[in-house]
């Protein structure tokens, strides 16, 4: 499965207001891979997103995406990004919301037409598609970007909180999605402050005060922790990471 | 107490968000400087073309010697009790270039002073007031009154394009010929000795006048609000950054707001040339197709404006304070209500870096007199590159708000 490095960071610093967010954090994840970046609240992940997808500059370091310095505007169209806001027009109707994005990415009307199909029926919002944003509750607005950031098929996905306030039934409906598109080669970066959702992902990356605690798989993280569930593992490496400083 | 809590907590977020603060502290007292200043209520440099043909001479009867000549210089005296702080006089030798210079956009006024001006105003004096005594040479003459005199009237050719300076320049004019006329002990008014023509027949009322300002301050205000607030709402809700992470340049999204708003602006400028002329039958004897070409201009640099403002905003309300802090002074500034030949030079120079100042006289000279493209050459160029710098602008405003979002 691991081919070659698609998201490469190293070195990555960014403070804002002189507090530092993250700090001399490196990663890389592979094609096809499915990472869960998760941590607790002001982790630094969004900000980690960010910087990954060009959107903020590093105060040090370098992120790579797909080959590319970033920012490029080389890889965007083969990038997806699931903000942690909303980032949808409310006054618009869903579909309308995914005919536009899917202009942006030069996708034919039919095309569009034909994935938000697709991607309404993931996001179980089909009976919604005529209905404006504004109308829908938080956690339908959310699945409605979710489906626009993988409206164009991208190669490589970020998405940033995408199950935060989805019901359990959707939540494992949207990670086994995750996983089928994995096993399509596509790579996807997803956050999570639920610790034990990144037991589905391939690789797991634990995050706290912008640094990060480990990486690796589920059960490499398990075992290195001698914990029997992700939660503990976290809680144990944190306090590693307090006690180190 | 709980509205006081309510209200402490309201005080408290004002204070808290410093921009707001600024502008609240800020905000009454710039506009009464700018009120104040921006309109002194006198006028300055007018430039009017003066002819003067008096001899300067009056012959009049008299009970002891016959007719003797008096060299009383009346012309001159006009001229000399004339507002120099208020008028540029240029004194020229032909009639007819004088009137016609009236055309020039600087020239406000022709005055041609016939040869016998002198002479039918002081008979006409002496002939109101029956006999008179003066001092000549040392002597007491009695003046007698004589048949009325058929001078030709002082011709007055008026600019009435600015309703508000020809009215101005009359009430000038008018004050010094009643200074003249005193001297004379004279009771003929000023309205007698003119014959008055105004190049505009007088057709243009305030109303008129102050309609295309008006236009184009109503389309500032609605263009530059709803794009700042648009601009605004597209980077708090993120969906800013969602578009400038595909594959679509700050260029061509800013092309694209552009776009959008230079439409809603021609759409509105139409409704409000439209709805002018048939509720209030405003003057319109231009060519629409320049007037539009004017919006068009204006409305793409008022995009610039708007995107520069949702730079600075934090949120919408900010935005809105923002955008009323630069349009209201450029309403005083602009030369819509009162001409910006009242302004002190102190106060210009914002006249003059006002968008509003040009589409406003361009409009004006569309609208009311019916200029053409070569009328507003200068108005247009500015615009133009008005257009072309907030366009760039906007494009590195709209780069940075997605990136920083």
């Amino acid at each position: 499965m691991a081919g070659e490095q698609v998201v490469r960071a190293e070195g990555i610093q960014k403070s804002f207001e002189r507090r530092i967010v993250l700090n001399d954090l490196s990663l890389s994840v592979a094609q096809g891979q499915l990472y869960g970046l998760a941590g607790s609240n002001g982790a630094g992940k969004t900000t980690l997103i960010r910087t990954l997808c060009g959107i903020l500059r590093p105060d040090k370091g370098e992120a790579h995406l797909l080959g590319w310095r970033m920012p490029s505007s080389r890889v965007r169209s083969q990038l997806g990004y699931m903000p942690q806001d909303f980032a949808v027009y409310e006054d618009l109707t869903v579909l309308q919301n995914l005919e536009f994005f899917g202009g942006l990415y030069e996708l034919r009307r039919s095309q569009i037409r034909g994935r938000a199909d697709e991607l309404l029926d993931l996001v179980q919002l089909s009976d919604r598609k005529k209905q404006r944003v504004g109308t829908l509750s938080g956690g339908m607005r959310r699945r409605v970007s979710l489906a626009i950031s993988l409206l164009h098929k991208p190669r490589l996905i970020f998405l940033d909180e995408p199950t935060a306030g989805v019901d359990p039934k959707l939540r494992r409906t949207l990670w086994n999605d995750f996983n089928r598109l994995a096993s399509e080669d596509v790579t996807l970066i997803v956050t999570t402050h639920m610790v034990e959702e990144v037991l589905r992902c391939h690789v797991v990356g634990f995050l706290s005060a912008g640094r990060l605690l480990t990486e690796g798989t589920p059960e490499e993280i398990l075992s290195e922790t001698q914990t029997s569930n992700l939660d503990d593992a976290f809680i144990v490496l944190q306090e590693r990471g307090e006690a180190k400083r | 107490m709980k509205t006081f809590a309510v209200a402490r907590n309201v005080l408290r977020r004002v204070i808290n968000d410093v921009r707001t603060l600024a502008l609240i502290v800020i905000l009454p007292l710039f506009f009464v400087l700018l009120y104040g200043n921006s309109f002194s209520g006198s006028y300055r440099d007018l430039t009017i073309v003066l002819v003067n043909q008096d001899n300067g001479l009056a012959s009049v009867r008299t009970a002891e010697v016959g007719r003797i000549t008096l060299d009383v210089g009346l012309a001159k005296a006009f001229t000399d009790a004339l507002d120099r702080e208020m008028f540029d006089v240029v004194e020229i030798e032909d009639p007819d270039e004088a009137a016609a210079r009236v055309q020039e956009p600087d020239v406000w006024a022709a005055l041609v002073f016939p040869r016998p001006f002198s002479n039918a105003v002081v008979n006409e004096a002496v002939r109101a007031s029956g006999e008179r005594r003066v001092i000549v040479d040392g002597d007491t003459v009695t003046l007698l009154p004589s048949d009325p005199i058929e001078a030709p009237l002082t011709r007055l050719v008026i600019d009435d394009g600015n309703p508000l300076i020809a009215s101005a320049i009359r009430g000038a004019f008018n004050e010094a010929f009643a200074e003249v006329l005193a001297s004379q002990q004279s009771s003929v008014t000023a309205e007698t000795l003119l014959e008055v023509e105004a190049l505009y027949g007088g057709a243009i009322r305030m109303l008129d006048f102050t309609a295309p300002g008006i236009i184009g301050f109503a389309m500032t205000l609605i263009t530059v609000m709803l794009t700042a607030m648009a601009v605004v709402r597209e980077r708090t809700s993120g969906t800013l950054t969602r578009i400038l992470i595909a594959p679509i340049s700050a260029w061509q999204v800013t092309l694209g707001y552009t776009l959008a708003f230079s439409l809603i602006g021609i759409f509105q400028a139409a409704e409000l040339f439209l709805a002018s002329q048939i509720l209030f039958d405003i003057r319109f004897i231009g060519n629409p197709g320049v007037a539009a070409l004017i919006i068009i201009l204006f409305t793409v640099g008022l995009q610039g404006i708007a995107t520069l403002i949702s730079t600075l905003a934090k949120n919408e309300a900010q935005a809105m304070q923002f955008v009323l802090f630069l349009l209201i002074p450029s309403l005083m500034v602009s030369g819509v209500f009162w001409p910006l030949e009242t302004m002190p030079p102190t106060i210009r120079p914002l006249s003059y870096v006002s968008p509003l100042t040009y589409a406003n006289s361009s409009l004006r000279k569309v609208m009311l007199m019916g200029g053409g493209v070569g009328d507003i050459r200068l108005e247009l160029a500015v615009l133009g590159a008005f257009a072309l710098v907030m366009l760039a602008l906007s494009v590195l405003s709209m780069r940075r708000q997605g990136y920083t979002a």
